[in-house]
């Protein structure tokens, strides 16, 4: 049988989650960086971990979206395109699904995620002319989280997005049988409003759980449910000719319904700004509990740093120190001893033979 | 260590870097193996430090379109990580590419091995378009050869989604001798119609042992592709007078293709016909290639497992073939990458002019003896 593409794509077999799944992984996350957390703060000045009120996972998400959609309003500024608006709002969100704000502020991986999804959109920007749009930012900070987020994202860069779907459902609506030859131009309105859901729809867990289309008919289906309805029905009446025996089978009409309201209730619910007030509130409170390993200039940070360098060190003494042993010495005419195969765990990926 | 960076650890302790095979200005590649089972990978290593904007387009290009194209004819990214400054494609390993075989003249070609080939292309490229990418840079050295015989598109640095209509595109794609008309003449709106072109031309070649069209710099291309096909006429081209960068470039009559590939069949003739019609509206699709009669008749594909392989060993390759997009040297008849900021780093190619000494071809087609005085 075949499958459809979109089954194939990285997006659907990566970052799809049930809704229970989803508030599963941000608590773990945010109970394991908080353990973690308050053992750093322990280590450097014993007590000093208890009266810190840390972030819980759902402050984390509040955050979060509260710069997606800050996101929307930088793409205004910047004037870019929709796909890289909506691209980089699921690298955003996606970020927040494998690290936690404690220790990457959003503020700083939107701009790294905005940054990514203009290239991988194929709508590049030079560095300099991003930073120096942006307050307070250097080319640098854009480009030190540029393989964290990466990493993060599993190198996946390609996003389905509901905007499209909205547009080739909105191209489909205009071709059925008993459509106005003007649809396009009387109802533009529908398009409109459904746009703006779509949006909205940026701002909530839809795309990890839902597909792209179901969004986009859910978005059409809050200001035009018969319409929506139409088109669909539609759907369900193409007959298929009997030797196309690779079409994949359909979701029972109620089961589509049943996820189109469960998306319409997810956008009128949570598809909203969330309110600047509790995010403040977030904000000050996650000053006190931030990771200090990365918070430049602490204890902690220094420490942290002095233990990588030294590690460096050593590779970089135990390296010269082979090179020495190599040069050295009488050599056997008649070449090295027979050396013990290498096994292929000694090989040192930091034994770079560049030169960076 | 935060469990992002782990997990990048742990990615790449699954591959051993062996040895160098290739260098350029950004990339190294090595040859390596996946610790748990021994299989053998290419690694590619870019060195994204040297980049001013961070991660530069062709890597992101191509780890997209890799990270999400998974077929028998398309080249397998097995794995990405970084380390330090560094960015690591693992793929998967192939031996040798068209290009070589093509130019390996102790290998005879029968006419069901040519089929294969263009079948498992043919395929690959279906697979890419059902995907709405554009490759636009088919040529035969990104055309890999694994040691069982199967035929893999590689290098998608160059590729893109299919744009919406009426959405821009740059027309600096493709390298020149498979770059379709249109591009030439500077359209900045096409289609899946491009990467066909330039199967026609690889298809020529596999028959010729030698590029089809090969000219000495986009105008000569032009001229290079209305001698050995006729310069097209308003009937069957309509409109293309009025493409960007239009010049007239001479009146040359149409050739039949049967009098310069003297032992095709009509229906090698005819698929060939139709990969390089002028009208890219017409050109035949990858999906309606597949269906061509071509590959029903007799003599059916070769196997795989039997097509001729290369007798020399792969020498190290320099980079840009390896890599595609790194072509210092420049040659063969280079691309320039549709790059954002001009004057940066760029990991792109020059024009075979710049350099010809090290340009080298067999042999050149001339189609001059075909042209009857006016």
């Amino acid at each position: 049988m075949k499958r459809p593409l979109y089954e194939a794509s990285t997006q659907y077999k990566n970052w799809r989650y049930s809704p229970e799944r989803l508030s599963q992984i941000r608590t773990t996350m945010n109970e394991a960086a908080v353990g973690v957390i308050r053992k750093t703060f322990e280590a450097y000045e014993p007590g000093s971990s208890s009266n810190v009120s840390f972030v819980n996972a759902h402050e984390e998400h509040l955050l979060v979206t509260f710069y997606v959609h800050k996101i929307s309003q930088l793409c205004g500024h910047f004037r870019f395109p929709e796909e890289v608006e909506a691209t980089a709002t699921s690298y955003l969100k996606r970020f927040y699904l494998k690290n936690t704000v404690m220790d990457w502020h959003p503020k700083n991986v939107m701009l790294t995620a905005l940054f990514l999804a203009t290239k991988t959109t194929n709508n590049p920007i030079s560095l300099d002319a991003y930073a120096s749009h942006i307050p307070n930012t250097v080319a640098s900070d854009v480009l030190d989280l540029e393989f964290l987020v990466s990493q993060s994202l599993a190198f996946e860069f390609a996003v389905w997005h509901a905007h499209r779907a909205l547009w080739g459902i909105w191209l489909d609506i205009q071709n059925l049988p008993d459509s106005l030859p003007d649809i396009a131009q009387t109802q533009k309105s529908i398009y409109d409003s459904a746009l703006s859901h779509v949006r909205a729809a940026r701002l909530t867990d839809a795309e990890f759980i839902y597909t792209p289309s179901q969004i986009a008919l859910a978005c059409i289906s809050l200001v035009a449910p018969a319409l929506a309805k139409k088109w669909l029905e539609s759907k369900a009446n193409i007959t298929i000719p009997e030797n196309q025996t690779d079409i994949p089978p359909r979701p029972s009409a109620a089961a589509l319904s049943a996820s189109i309201e469960a998306i319409e209730s997810i956008i009128t619910e949570t598809g909203k700004v969330p309110n600047v007030e509790a995010v403040r509130e977030v904000d000050r409170r996650l000053r006190t509990c931030k990771n200090p390993e990365k918070v430049v200039g602490t204890k902690a940070y220094l420490a942290r740093k002095a233990e990588a360098e030294k590690k460096a060190e050593e590779k970089r003494n135990k390296k010269a120190e082979g090179q020495k042993t190599n040069g050295a010495g009488d050599v056997d005419p008649f070449g090295d001893p027979l050396a013990e195969p290498v096994k292929p765990g000694l090989v040192d990926y930091d034994d770079d033979d560049d030169d960076d | 260590m935060d469990a992002v960076e782990r997990e990048n650890q742990d990615r790449q302790k699954r591959w051993a870097k062996e040895q160098k095979v290739g260098e350029g200005a950004y990339a190294v590649v090595y040859r390596g193996r996946e610790f748990s089972t021994g299989r053998r990978v290419a690694i590619k290593k870019i060195k994204v430090g040297q980049f001013k904007d961070g991660l530069d387009m062709s890597a992101i290009r191509e780890v997209k379109y890799l990270r999400e194209l998974k077929h028998q004819n398309v080249i397998e990214l097995l794995d990405v990580f970084s380390n330090k400054t560094n960015l690591n494609l693992v793929l998967e390993f192939l031996d040798s590419d068209l290009e070589m075989i093509i130019k390996d003249r102790s290998l005879v070609f029968l006419p069901a091995d040519i089929k294969s080939w263009m079948a498992m292309t043919f395929r690959g490229l279906e697979f890419c378009h059902r995907n709405f990418i554009l490759h636009r840079d088919l040529k035969p050295n990104n055309l890999l050869i694994a040691s069982d015989g199967q035929l893999k598109i590689a290098d998608f640095g160059l590729a893109r989604d299919f744009a919406d209509p009426g959405f821009k595109m740059t027309c600096q794609v493709i390298t020149r001798w498979y770059r379709p008309p249109e591009l030439l003449f500077g359209s900045r709106y096409y289609s899946s119609a491009v990467d066909i072109w330039s199967l026609g031309c690889i298809f020529a070649e596999l028959m010729l042992r030698t590029p089809y069209l090969a000219g000495e710099s986009d105008m000569d291309q032009l001229k290079t592709i209305f001698r050995a096909l006729g310069t097209p006429t308003e009937q069957e081209w309509p409109g293309h007078t009025k493409l960007p960068d239009y010049v007239p470039v001479g009146q040359f009559p149409k050739t039949p293709l049967r009098d310069l590939f003297t032992a095709a069949s009509a229906d090698t003739l005819n698929l060939l016909s139709k990969c390089l019609l002028y009208e890219p509206r017409k050109r035949l699709s990858a999906s309606e290639a597949l269906q061509h009669p071509y590959f029903f008749a007799i003599p059916h594909p070769t196997h795989p497992s039997k097509l001729p392989k290369c007798t020399t060993q792969m020498a190290p390759r320099p980079l840009g073939e390896v890599d595609g997009n790194v072509d210092m040297v420049g040659s063969g008849p280079g691309v320039k990458a549709a790059a954002p900021n001009k004057g940066r780093l760029k990991r792109k190619i020059t024009s075979p002019m710049d350099d010809p000494k090290t340009r080298s071809i067999a042999r050149k087609l001339d189609f001059t003896k075909h042209v009857k005085s006016p």
